[in-house]
C-alpha cells in the first residue's frame, strides 16, 4: 500500500502542472489566511475602540436619575473570534451592535451586508472558501482519472497481473490524493497557528477543524477514485463526480435551507413584537393586568415597612415597580425568545440531518461551529448581552429604589461614582467543549459518509469492467 | 444551410440520448421553478404583511375619530396623552413607511432579506432604527442565501452550460475522429459555432418561456414591462457572456476532461474566487461600521438638547425652522416649556440627518469601490444589475430610507406648525393628519 502511495506521489510530482498548482495553492492559502488575520485584527480593534468609547461615555455620565440612566443605556458590540479570520460564517450578515436599555430588549443591528451593495454570494475569500470549494475540486481533478487513465493506457491489466489487489490499488490511489488534501489543510492551519495568536482553545478548535476537513477530503477523494474505477472512461467519471459536487455544494444547501425554514417557520417581527407587547401589558397568561400587579406589589411593600402610604415608605417605590416590571418583561421575553430559539434549533437540527445525503452541509456547519461563527455562537452572544442588560438595569433600579430617594422624587440623582461601579459588558467566546454536543450530528454524518465511501471502494469497484 | 440544419439535428439527438444532460436540464428547470416560486411567495408575504398593517391602521384611525366624537359629546375622560394637542394627535396618527415589493421580486430577492420593509414612523424616528433591520430569520439560512431566480441564473446556469457543452468538440477529440469532421467541408469555428448555437437557443428559449409564465402570473406587464424587457436583455447578455468564454475553451481544448476542468475552473474563478477576494479587500479597506457617531448623536446630542434652557432651544428652533416666525408663539419670550419640549424632536432630527448623510456617504464610497471593480468582477455586475431591476439592491433601500426621512420631516413640520399656532385638534384636523400620512 505504502509503495503504491509513494509511487503515486512520484508520478504526481513529475507533472509540472501539479507542482505549479500546488505552489499556487500554498501561496493563495497563505495569503488568504494572512489577509483574514489582518482583517480580523482590524475589526477586533474597531470593536474594542467602540466598546471603550461607550464605556467612557458611561463612566463620564453627569449626575442623573438612575432610571434616566437606564434609558440612556449601554451598548454591546459583537466580538469576533480569532478564527473568524478562517471562516466568517454568519458574521457578515448578522448585526454587530445591540443597545442595552431599560424596558426593552433590542435587536442586534448594523450588519456589514446592509452597509453596501451585495458583493459576493459565497462570502469573503477566507481560508474556508478555498478549503470548502477549491481544494475539494482540485482533489476531484486529481482523482477522476487515477484509475480510468490506468485502464485507458492498459497499465491496469499489467498491475493486476503483477498481483496487486484491485481494491488495494484503488484505496491506495485514493489515499495518496487525500494525503495531498491533508497537506494543504495542515499548512493552512499551520499558518493560522503561527500568525493568529493561538491559545489552547483555538488549538483545540483548529484540531477539530483539521479532523472535519480531513474526513471530508477523504470522502471526496475516495468517491472520485471510486467513480474513476467504476466508469469506463475518465470523462464519465469526471462528469459524475462533478455533478455530485455541484449538487452538494451549490444546489442542496440552498434547497434544503429554504425548505427547513418552511417546515419550521419563524414569526414575523410584527407578530413577535405585537404578542410581546400585549403579554407585557395584559399579563403573561392574559389574566394579570399591569395595574393589578402594581397594586399587589404596593400592598406587599406597605406591609413590609408597616406604613399606610407610599409617601411614608423609606424607599423609592418607583424603583421597585420598575424592577418588577423589568422582571415581568424578562419572563415574557424568555417565553417568546425561547420559542424562537427552539424554532431556530429545530431548523438547525433538520438542516444538519441533510448531512446524511450531503456531507458538504455537515462540513460547512462544523467549519462555522469550530470557528465560532455559527448561529449557536451568535445566540450565545445575544444571551450574554441580555444577561448583562438585566444585571445593569437591576443595579440601576435597585439604586433608584434603595439609594436614598423617596417615591415620586424623579429629580433625585446619583453621580458617576455609582455608574463607574457597574462593571462593563465583557464577552468571552464560549469554549468549544460546551458546544460540542451541537455538532455531534454533523460529525456523525461525516463519519457515516467516510464509512460508505470506504465500503464502496473496498467492495463495489467494478473490476470486470476494467479488465 | 442544410449542413447546418443537419448539425443542429444531430446535436438534438445527442442531447436527448444523453441521460446525464437531460437529468441536469430537468434539475435546472426544477431549480428555476422553485426559485421563482420562492420569489413569488416572498412577494406575496410582503404584500400580505403590508395589507395587514394598513388594515390595523384603519382600525386605529376609526378609534381615534370615535374619541373626537366623544370629546364633542363630553363623554371622553381627560387623557394623559390629550388627543386635542397636535403633538399627541400626530403621535396617534398611524404612519408607516412601506417598501412595496416590486412584481419583479419574483426574479430576484436581492438584498430584501437584509432590510426591513415596513416601519412605524414617529417624529423621533431615524433611518437607522431597529425596525429598518432585517426580519427575524435564521442567520445561517441567510448566510447560505435563498435560491432565487437571480442565483439560478447567475450561478447555476453556467454550471448547466458546462454540463451541456463540456464534451462538445471534446468527444470527437476523445474518440480521435475530430479530423474526419473537417473533411466534410466545414471549418472548426463554424462547426463549433453551430453546435453552440443550438444550446444557446435551447437555454434562451427555456429561460424566456419560464420567465414569461411568471411575469404573467405576477402581473409584471401591468406596469413593469420595461423592467422585464431589461431583465430579458441582461439574461441574454449573461448567457452570451458564458457561451463566448466556453467557446474559446472548447476551441482550444484537448479533450472532454480538459475542457470540463477548464470550464469549471473558470466558473470557480469568476463566481467564487474573484467576488470573494473583492469582498475581502473591500472589508479591509472599508471595515464594518459600528455606527458610533450615529449612536452618539441619537443618544447624547438629544440628551444635550433637552438640557438646554428653554429660550436657547426656542432661538435654535426659530433659526432652524424659519416658518415658525409667523406662528402664534413666535414672539413669546416666555413660551411654555411644554411647547418647546414638543418641538425638540425637530432639532434632534436635524442632527440625525447630518450624521445619516455622513454614514450614507461612507457607504457610497464603499459602493463606488465595489462598482469600480465590476470589470474584473463581471458576475457581480450582472447580479447587482438584476437586483436593481427587481428593486431589491442597496439603492432601492436607500430610496426607502429617504422615504422614511421624508415622513419624519413632514411629521415634525406639522407638529411644529400646529403646536406653535396653538391649534386644538378636532376630528377634521385629525383627518387632515391622516391624509398627510396615508
Amino acid at each position: 500500500m505504502i509503495h503504491i502511495i509513494k509511487n503515486e506521489w512520484r508520478i504526481l510530482l513529475r507533472g509540472k502542472i501539479f507542482v505549479y498548482s500546488t505552489i499556487l495553492f500554498l501561496m493563495s492559502l497563505t495569503i488568504t489566511v494572512l489577509l483574514g488575520i489582518s482583517q480580523n485584527k482590524n475589526q477586533q480593534l474597531l470593536q474594542k475602540k467602540a466598546q471603550n468609547h461607550m464605556r467612557q461615555k458611561w463612566e463620564n455620565l453627569e449626575a442623573m436619575n438612575p432610571h434616566r440612566a437606564a434609558h440612556y443605556g449601554s451598548y454591546a458590540f459583537k466580538t469576533s473570534n480569532i478564527l473568524n479570520s478562517m471562516d466568517s460564517g454568519i458574521n457578515d450578515i448578522t448585526g454587530n451592535v445591540i443597545k442595552l436599555e431599560g424596558h426593552v430588549q433590542n435587536e442586534i443591528l448594523y450588519s456589514e451586508a446592509s452597509q453596501s451593495l451585495s458583493i459576493s454570494k459565497f462570502g469573503k475569500l477566507k481560508a474556508s472558501l478555498l478549503l470548502q470549494y477549491v481544494i475539494p475540486l482540485f482533489l476531484i481533478f486529481l482523482a477522476f482519472g487515477s484509475i480510468s487513465n490506468e485502464k485507458e493506457s492498459k497499465r491496469l491489466k499489467i498491475l493486476i497481473l503483477q498481483g496487486i489487489s484491485f481494491s488495494k490499488l484503488t484505496f491506495a490511489k485514493s489515499l495518496s490524493i487525500w494525503i495531498y488534501g491533508l497537506l494543504l489543510l495542515t499548512i493552512t492551519i499551520g499558518v493560522q497557528l503561527i500568525f493568529g495568536d493561538a491559545t489552547s482553545e483555538t488549538v483545540i478548535r483548529l484540531i477539530l477543524i483539521v479532523i472535519s476537513y480531513g474526513i471530508y477530503y477523504y470522502i471526496i477523494s475516495s468517491l472520485a477514485t471510486f467513480f474513476s474505477a467504476k466508469f469506463k472512461s475518465s470523462t464519465s467519471a469526471l462528469s459524475s463526480i462533478l455533478a455530485i459536487w455541484i449538487a452538494w455544494t451549490i444546489f442542496l444547501p440552498k434547497i434544503w435551507g429554504n425548505t427547513v425554514e418552511k417546515i419550521y417557520p419563524l414569526p414575523s417581527r410584527k407578530v413577535f413584537k405585537t404578542i410581546m407587547k400585549e403579554e407585557r401589558l395584559k399579563g403573561i397568561d392574559g389574566h394579570n393586568p399591569t395595574d393589578k400587579r402594581r397594586e399587589e406589589i404596593k400592598n406587599k411593600y406597605l406591609a413590609i415597612y408597616n406604613v399606610d402610604s407610599l409617601k411614608n415608605l423609606p424607599i423609592n417605590f418607583d424603583g421597585i415597580v420598575m424592577q418588577e416590571d423589568e422582571e415581568y418583561g424578562n419572563i415574557v421575553w424568555d417565553k417568546h425568545f425561547g420559542n424562537n430559539y427552539k424554532i431556530l434549533q429545530k431548523q438547525k437540527e433538520t438542516y444538519q440531518k441533510s448531512g446524511f445525503f450531503n456531507p458538504f452541509a455537515s462540513l460547512q456547519s462544523l467549519s462555522m461551529g469550530f470557528c465560532g461563527t455559527d448561529m449557536f455562537h451568535h445566540l450565545d452572544f445575544l444571551k450574554k448581552s441580555e444577561e448583562y442588560r438585566r444585571t445593569l438595569i437591576k443595579a440601576l433600579n435597585n439604586e433608584h429604589a434603595f439609594g436614598g430617594a423617596k417615591t415620586g422624587d424623579w429629580k433625585w440623582t446619583v453621580d458617576n461614582t455609582f455608574f463607574k461601579s457597574i462593571e462593563d459588558f465583557s464577552y468571552r467566546n464560549p469554549k468549544i467543549s460546551d458546544f460540542l454536543s451541537h455538532y455531534l450530528m454533523d460529525l456523525l454524518c461525516l463519519l457515516w459518509w467516510s464509512i460508505i465511501t470506504t465500503i464502496l471502494i473496498k467492495s463495489r469497484t467494478n473490476k470486470e469492467l476494467l479488465i | 444551410m442544410i449542413q447546418y440544419i443537419q448539425i443542429i439535428r444531430s446535436e438534438y439527438i445527442h442531447l436527448i440520448r444523453s441521460p446525464f444532460k437531460i437529468i441536469s436540464l430537468s434539475l435546472f428547470i426544477f431549480a428555476l421553478l422553485y426559485s421563482c416560486q420562492n420569489g413569488y411567495e416572498l412577494f406575496k408575504k410582503h404584500n400580505i404583511e403590508i395589507e395587514s398593517i394598513i388594515s390595523q391602521n384603519e382600525k386605529n384611525i376609526d378609534e381615534m375619530l370615535a374619541q373626537y366624537e366623544d370629546i364633542v359629546k363630553g363623554e371622553q375622560k381627560k387623557l394623559r396623552r390629550d388627543p386635542t394637542i397636535p403633538y399627541w394627535a400626530i403621535w396617534n396618527t398611524p404612519s408607516y413607511a412601506f417598501k412595496y415589493p416590486s412584481n419583479m421580486m419574483v426574479f430576484s430577492l436581492g438584498q430584501a432579506e437584509q432590510y426591513g420593509y415596513y416601519k412605524k414612523v414617529t417624529n423621533w424616528s431615524t433611518t437607522f432604527d431597529s425596525d429598518t433591520a432585517e426580519e427575524i430569520a435564521n442567520p445561517e439560512r441567510l448566510a447560505i442565501g435563498t435560491l432565487d431566480f437571480n442565483f439560478v441564473l447567475i450561478y447555476l446556469l453556467p454550471i448547466l452550460i458546462i454540463i451541456l457543452l463540456f464534451n462538445v468538440g471534446g468527444l470527437e477529440k476523445d474518440l480521435k475522429f475530430e479530423k474526419l469532421i473537417f473533411l466534410n467541408n466545414i471549418t472548426k469555428p463554424r462547426w463549433l459555432f453551430i453546435r453552440f448555437l443550438f444550446y444557446f437557443l435551447v437555454i434562451n428559449i427555456l429561460l424566456f418561456k419560464l420567465m414569461f409564465i411568471y411575469a404573467f402570473a405576477t402581473g409584471i406587464f401591468q406596469n413593469e414591462s420595461f423592467d422585464f424587457l431589461n431583465l430579458l436583455l441582461i439574461t441574454f447578455l449573461y448567457i452570451f457572456f458564458w457561451f463566448v468564454i466556453f467557446y474559446f475553451i472548447n476551441y482550444f481544448g484537448k479533450n472532454s476532461s480538459d475542457q470540463a476542468l477548464k470550464m469549471i475552473s473558470t466558473w470557480i474563478l469568476l463566481s467564487i474566487i474573484i467576488p470573494g477576494s473583492i469582498h475581502q479587500i473591500t472589508s479591509i479597506k472599508y471595515p464594518v461600521n459600528y455606527m458610533i457617531d450615529y449612536i452618539d448623536v441619537d443618544r447624547d446630542m438629544s440628551n444635550d438638547i433637552f438640557e438646554l434652557p428653554t429660550d436657547t432651544v426656542r432661538i435654535q428652533l426659530l433659526k432652524a425652522f424659519p416658518f415658525l416666525e409667523k406662528t402664534y408663539f413666535s414672539d413669546d419670550i416666555n413660551i411654555d416649556k411644554s411647547v418647546i419640549n414638543k418641538s425638540i424632536s425637530g432639532l434632534v432630527n436635524i442632527e440625525n440627518k447630518k450624521i445619516s448623510s455622513v454614514i450614507e456617504s461612507s457607504n457610497e464610497e464603499k459602493n463606488k469601490f465595489i462598482r469600480s471593480l465590476y470589470l474584473i468582477n463581471p458576475i457581480l455586475a450582472f447580479q447587482n444589475k438584476i437586483n436593481s431591476i427587481a428593486r431589491n439592491d442597496y439603492y432601492s433601500y436607500l430610496t426607502y430610507r429617504k422615504h422614511i426621512q421624508s415622513i419624519i420631516d413632514k411629521k415634525i413640520e406639522i407638529i411644529l406648525k400646529d403646536t406653535w399656532n396653538n391649534i386644538t385638534v378636532d376630528s377634521k384636523r385629525y383627518a387632515y393628519y391622516v391624509k398627510n400620512f396615508k
